[in-house]
């Protein structure tokens, strides 16, 4: 069955995590995408992520900063409908592969532009990896830990934001481009992903008071949500919900063998010491539980509750799985792998995965010879043998 | 022109996975029609949260489990591209508001319910908040380091929530260009639990090993000696990001470490990676030699990629930035009862079909009327209705009975 962007050929320049998982997702619903990595390969394909963030793609190399590079990318830009890039703000065009120049001679071009900051910023010029985007956006800050100051978000939250703003710019133009038979440049930034994760907490009132803030407020230690996590046994935790949409069965303190608790309303009417006591008591209860068994319980009447666990054992995790979320990809570098499946689920046109991320170049007979190249006037801009520069570590 | 200009989505969710990604499509050129309880949004009470993820809307308060209430959702569809919403499993089917329902209404229809656990499966008949996604995602035991003893952390900005959102509104746009393309409609769904698991898409296994990911360091401060937080002398602190070698290099040489540097076992990311213990306790007294403002002149001089980690004072100095504020990346506008607000702007930039802020968060009801005449009701009709308590508009009892 054809997927929802069957025929839209989208050419992904960019490195690094908001381009590759922003443009997997419309790759996976059926875009046709085309990874145009420099020749030595994207220099950030050390990152573990990589394998799963660059899939469903094919993948040539050019080099832009030869002439015959920049005019086989041009005539490739001739065949696609979107050009993604994450350079910083100038850098395309001063490759001579802008915009401007690009939709010259292909009107209907999108081209997608992820820079850290956006263009015109007084920071546009500055270093753009995750963390830093983390620092000056003030979400480190923002950010309760385990000590005060700031906090370093394992999870990139900028471009973690980024990675939807991408598919959802391109698929807007995409739409507007049925009305108007025109592309344009669309432009978002690692900036922007950060403010898109602000919107529970940074809402600016003229006429504040603390009660409007008060639900999501920082505090140390953390506090929103942090107080329904407790410890098992065996150094198990456990987040508790105060909602399920479901009705209990029984009580969560009778399930936990404590008698004599109070119900809700009346802990939130005991003193603080008393409402600590409480607290205390039911932390000792959950200690002498073992999780599974009391998470099976636990949703059995009704609550909900969920083991709180590393990234790799949600892999077990029977909704994810139900969720088609635990996927088997066979990586030519790594081997059968596990992996994270298609999270938007379009019941009338699936979504599927399309393939591994593809080695360096691994498609250029194929996509050049498609353009005219023969591999040998191919060669002088692919960089065919030179060796691969990776980055590894972070 | 706006890229989603023509567009008209109706949004029957609550609280905050529901009307966000609508919000979203709102401030792409879409008309969002909120469609509320006339007792109110669940999330009212909520405040900040709440207003956040309705900006733009019109809303209409409906008692959709009335006769005339239900139609009046239906003529709402019948006018519509998208229908969006986060009702637990089997809510719609018996409020009649499914799939299978509206599209006899409207057959090329894009219909979106997101969930908290998904459509199918041992725990869909579940709903569920945020944290339970940010646990089963790996968020909170990677956030908080619990590999090294300590707690796990909740990410405090409603991370799955806003993923899920995100997620919905994504597809609805795939969904709409393929409907544009084809006038076939369709359903999707999306769902927390997905939503959490994207944060780590970079987590795998390889014969059911653990691939070794970044992982965070016991005092929060990175995952790498060379992608962390720094003390600095005056209490301060610096990120630096010296990922690639020319970064090390460079960093090294401000720090007098040339020699070292060009050192083999530092010659590669991934050697350095391995060498974080050594590294860690050599640039930590170094660190606590100048001041962060010493540190990142120092840095930009030599090209060395840090910043100084933001104090916004809960975003207060980023809303009012003077580039954030020119750049449209900054949205004020006047509620109706609360006065000016300000929350984060225009995320995603077009050339020529610019996004837009249609306004602030509605009142319960606010648009009621307008709406229900743009379906061809009479001012008799709607008093009528609002009789009947089918509809509610703003009256002189609003702020006792709804706050804001």
């Amino acid at each position: 069955m054809a997927g929802a962007l069957d025929g839209v050929r989208i050419l992904d320049l960019s490195w690094g995590i908001a381009g590759p998982l922003g443009v997997l997702m419309l790759a996976e619903h059926g875009a046709d995408v085309i990874k145009v990595e420099p020749p030595g390969g994207d220099p950030f394909r050390g990152y573990s992520g990589a394998h799963v963030w660059n899939r469903s793609r094919r993948s040539v190399t050019v080099d832009l900063k030869t002439d015959a590079g920049r005019a086989a990318f041009t005539a490739l830009a001739d065949t696609a409908d979107v050009v993604v890039e994450s350079f910083r703000p100038g850098v395309m065009d001063r490759l001579g592969v802008g915009y401007e120049t690009l939709s010259a001679t292909n009107p209907r071009l999108i081209v997608c532009s992820i820079p850290a900051y956006p263009p015109g910023h007084r920071w546009a010029d500055r270093p753009g990896y995750d963390a830093l985007v983390q620092a000056s956006s003030g979400q480190q800050w923002a950010q309760p830990g385990w000590r005060m100051g700031p906090i370093f978000l394992h999870m990139p939250m900028p471009s973690m934001g980024s990675i939807f703003l991408v598919p959802m710019g391109i698929s807007a133009a995409l739409i507007a481009r049925e009305k108007t038979g025109r592309g344009q440049q669309v432009t978002t930034s690692l900036f922007q992903g950060a403010l898109l994760y602000t919107t529970q907490i940074w809402l600016w009132l003229e006429d504040a008071d603390a009660a409007f803030h008060g639900l999501m407020a920082k505090t140390y230690p953390p506090g929103v949500h942090q107080q329904m996590i407790f410890e098992c046994a065996n150094g198990e935790w456990v987040h508790t919900s105060v909602m399920s949409g479901l009705t209990p069965k029984r009580s969560m303190d009778d399930i936990l063998g404590l008698d004599d608790m109070p119900d809700a309303y009346a802990f939130m009417s005991a003193s603080a010491e008393e409402r600590q006591q409480y607290t205390d008591l039911r932390r000792a209860a959950f200690k002498a539980r073992d999780r599974a068994e009391l998470i099976g319980e636990l949703q059995a009447n009704n609550y909900a509750v969920e083991a709180i666990i590393t990234a790799e054992e949600s892999f077990d995790h029977p909704q994810i799985i139900a969720n088609g979320m635990r996927a088997t990809v066979h990586d030519p570098v790594l081997g059968e792998t596990t992996q994270m499946g298609v999270p938007i689920k379009l019941l009338g046109t699936p979504g599927t995965i399309v393939g591994p991320q593809p080695t360096v170049g691994e498609h250029n007979d194929e996509i050049w010879g498609g353009l005219g190249y023969s591999p040998a006037d191919a060669a002088a801009f692919t960089g065919a043998g030179s060796s691969p520069t990776t980055t590894g570590g972070t | 022109m706006f890229a989603l200009e023509g567009v008209r989505l109706i949004d029957f969710g609550q609280y905050l996975a529901g009307p966000f990604g609508p919000m979203i499509i709102g401030d792409l050129g879409a008309e969002v029609i909120k469609v509320e309880p006339v007792t109110g949004d669940g999330m009212r009470m909520a405040n900040a949260p709440y207003f956040g993820c309705q900006r733009g809307k019109k809303d209409i308060a409906l008692d959709i489990k009335s006769p005339d209430g239900i139609e009046i959702a239906y003529d709402l569809v019948r006018s519509a591209d998208i229908v969006h919403h986060n009702m637990t499993k089997g809510t719609a089917t018996r409020l009649k508001l499914d799939y299978a329902t509206l599209k006899e209404f409207k057959p090329d229809l894009v219909y979106c319910n997101t969930y908290a656990y998904g459509l199918e499966g041992p725990l869909s008949h579940f709903g569920g908040l945020d944290p339970l996604y940010q646990a089963s995602g790996g968020l909170e035991y990677e956030a908080g380091g619990v590999q090294h003893g300590n707690e796990p952390l909740y990410y405090r900005f409603g991370m799955t929530d806003a993923s899920n959102a995100m997620l919905s509104a994504v597809g609805c746009l795939m969904a709409l260009f393929h409907q544009r393309r084809t006038g076939e409609g369709q359903e999707l769904w999306t769902s927390l639990m997905d939503g959490g698991l994207v944060f780590s898409s970079d987590a795998m296994l390889v014969d059911g090993e653990p691939v070794p990911r970044p992982r965070i360091d016991k005092d929060q401060t990175g995952i790498d000696a060379l992608y962390r937080l720094y003390r600095t002398q005056d209490d301060d602190w610096i990120q630096i990001a010296a990922v690639q070698d020319a970064d090390w290099l460079a960093l090294a040489g401000v720090l007098g470490l040339s020699e070292l540097a060009t050192e083999p076992r530092f010659a590669t990311a991934a050697s350095r990676h391995e060498q974080r213990a050594e590294l860690d306790s050599l640039l930590e007294p170094i660190f606590r030699t100048r001041t962060a403002r010493q540190w990142i002149l120092a840095f930009d001089d030599a090209a060395v990629p840090g910043e100084i980690p933001m104090e916004t004072r809960d975003g207060e100095t980023v809303l009012f930035d003077a580039d954030n504020v020119e750049l449209g990346l900054v949205a004020e506008y006047e509620h109706p009862v609360r006065g000016l607000m300000r929350q984060f702007g225009n995320l995603i930039d077009f050339s020529d079909t610019p996004g837009h802020i249609a306004g602030p968060p509605p009142m319960v009801g606010q648009h009621t009327r307008e709406i229900l005449r743009s379906l061809g009701r009479t001012d008799a009709d709607v008093d009528d209705l609002l009789a009947r308590n089918v509809v509610y508009e703003p009256d002189e009892g609003y702020i006792e009975r709804f706050g804001y």
